[in-house]
């Protein structure tokens, strides 16, 4: 396997190579590293995109404590076991319905118009490529879960992201969509009645709005958990852009909440065919 | 190291103005704000609104009967007390060539229309029932309501409750004046003797207890419009 081969250990040559490791010298070979990575569009959307998802989810479960539960009066609903049980009030935001609904009419249009803004952007300027799911993601996806369990040693080979952070990645903006979507279902379920008529009807219309949500909120956290156990120095990249390639996971062979120091890179990737 | 510093003490702050936030009802700086957008939805809503839009259920569906819940704002159920009052009437008037004052009778003559429809709650549950009644449409028609009647004000004799609406949605096919409820008369719990229903307005807007249609140039808010809801409040 190639990437065996890549794996460093004690007597390989990148390390051999390495200058006698004076910590201003390494600090300064690693800024070498340090490419632009995120466009300002993608980090300002990114950044407005954790604004509005919080007032939306905050506000929407402000208003489902109004009622919260699925069932049209009179009948049952199958498939929310937790009927009744309001959501505690330090996640929601708004106050009482009536603000929280102000505040998830206005701040849909924040969520929408970014998401917009992101998905045009990607498209025009083609960092779609870099999300779009190829047909050996599923493998990739595999050995990345495989290297997260320790049941493989290196770090499988990845372009801009792993094969797990791809699909996570591609999902956001598809989650995005259909929550507009379901949104729209409930909040005009009269002058669009056959969209929410295709969705089940308005029931199970918010209960796919909801459930939408807890996609939304998994994928999220998913995410937060992983940058900073993973690779907290991707942070940098969605703040200024700039990323260093030498702290990568992959450069660092990095596991979730097992981080190997970043090494220093090997001078030409042709090192180990010479 | 300073510009580290910055950016981890500005997510710091953001983090905890966040969580300062929760359950709260947000800065009142917002508040124009927010109403801003609710006066751009209510134009888009207004834009969207089809009068050919319906909202209908099969004939096998199971209706909420006891289930749907009664509801007013005074502090025990509406009754209109004859001894007190005398008969009950319904008023049309405002803008209209022929002012009506019409008793339960007089409604129950009129052309009636029964329709299976949903109930839309602010809070986001629904409930179903077969509501029988007038149309607003006609009363506007037995009335003249002229071309001023752009609004109308559904008041009632609920303490102050009362919530006007825009003029095309008071004129949708499925808005009724409703003296009857699952094939009998509407009781007391469910606005009687007559309420407006519709499934076009959430449930705040379809005022109960009815005693007064006033046509209007001009919108004239309402109860929970007042209080902070939309005062479009449309389906």
């Amino acid at each position: 396997m190639t990437s065996s081969q890549s794996e460093p250990s004690l007597g390989s040559p990148a390390n051999a190579l390495s200058p006698a490791a004076g910590p201003a010298v390494s600090g300064a070979t690693t800024e070498q590293h340090v490419h632009p990575r995120h466009h300002w569009v993608v980090r300002l959307t990114h950044w407005v995109n954790v604004v509005a998802l919080g007032l939306m989810i905050t506000s929407g479960l402000r208003i489902f404590n109004a009622y919260p539960a699925f069932a049209r009066r009179g009948e049952t609903f199958c498939c929310y076991p937790f009927a009744g049980k309001p959501i505690p009030a330090a996640l929601t935001f708004g106050g009482w319905l009536a603000g929280a609904r102000n505040w998830h009419f206005a701040a849909m249009w924040l969520l929408f118009v970014n998401g917009v803004i992101y998905v045009a952007f990607i498209y025009l300027h083609g960092e779609w490529r870099d999300l779009v799911p190829r047909r050996g993601d599923p493998r990739d996806m595999w050995e990345m879960v495989k290297f997260y369990l320790f049941a493989r040693r290196n770090h499988p080979h990845q372009g801009k992201h792993n094969a797990l952070q791809k699909s996570a990645y591609f999902s956001m903006p598809i989650l995005g969509a259909l929550a507009v979507l379901t949104g729209i279902a409930i909040w005009k379920p009269v002058q669009f009645a056959p969209l929410t008529n295709a969705l089940g009807g308005y029931v199970w219309a918010r209960y796919w709005h909801f459930l939408v949500m807890l996609g939304l909120v998994l994928l999220s956290v998913v995410h937060v958990v992983m940058v900073f156990a993973v690779d907290p120095y991707s942070l940098r990249s969605m703040i200024t852009g700039g990323y260093d390639e030498s702290k990568s996971p992959e450069a660092r062979n990095a596991r979730p909440f097992f981080w190997r120091r970043p090494r220093p890179a090997p001078r030409s990737e042709g090192g180990l065919g010479t | 190291m300073n510009r580290r510093r910055f950016f981890t003490f500005g997510a710091g702050s953001v983090a905890a103005a966040a969580l300062g936030a929760c359950d709260s009802f947000g800065p009142k700086s917002a508040t124009s704000l927010l109403r801003y957008a609710e006066r751009k939805n209510e134009r888009l809503e207004r834009w969207l609104f089809n009068t050919g839009s319906r909202n209908d259920f099969g004939k096998g569906a199971r209706l909420s009967g006891r289930a749907f819940p009664r509801y007013f704002v005074s502090k025990t159920i509406p009754m209109w007390n004859e001894a007190e009052r005398g008969m009950w009437r319904l008023e049309v008037g405002g803008a209209v060539r022929q002012p009506l004052s019409l008793t339960l009778d007089d409604l129950m003559k009129m052309r009636s229309v029964s329709q299976r429809v949903d109930h839309f709650c602010v809070e986001g549950w629904t409930a179903r029932a077969e509501w029988t009644g007038v149309r607003v449409s006609e009363l506007a028609r037995a009335a003249g309501a002229t071309s001023d009647a752009q609004y109308v004000d559904f008041q009632s004799f609920d303490s102050d409750y009362h919530e006007s609406w825009d003029i095309d949605s008071a004129l949708h096919p499925q808005t009724l004046v409703a003296y009857g409820m699952d094939r009998a008369m509407l009781g007391p719990g469910h606005g009687a003797p007559a309420r407006v229903h519709s499934p076009v307005k959430l449930g705040y807007k379809n005022t109960k207890y009815l005693t007064r249609i006033l046509f209007m140039p001009t919108r004239a808010g309402g109860y929970w419009s007042d209080r902070g809801y939309e005062w479009y409040g449309g389906v």
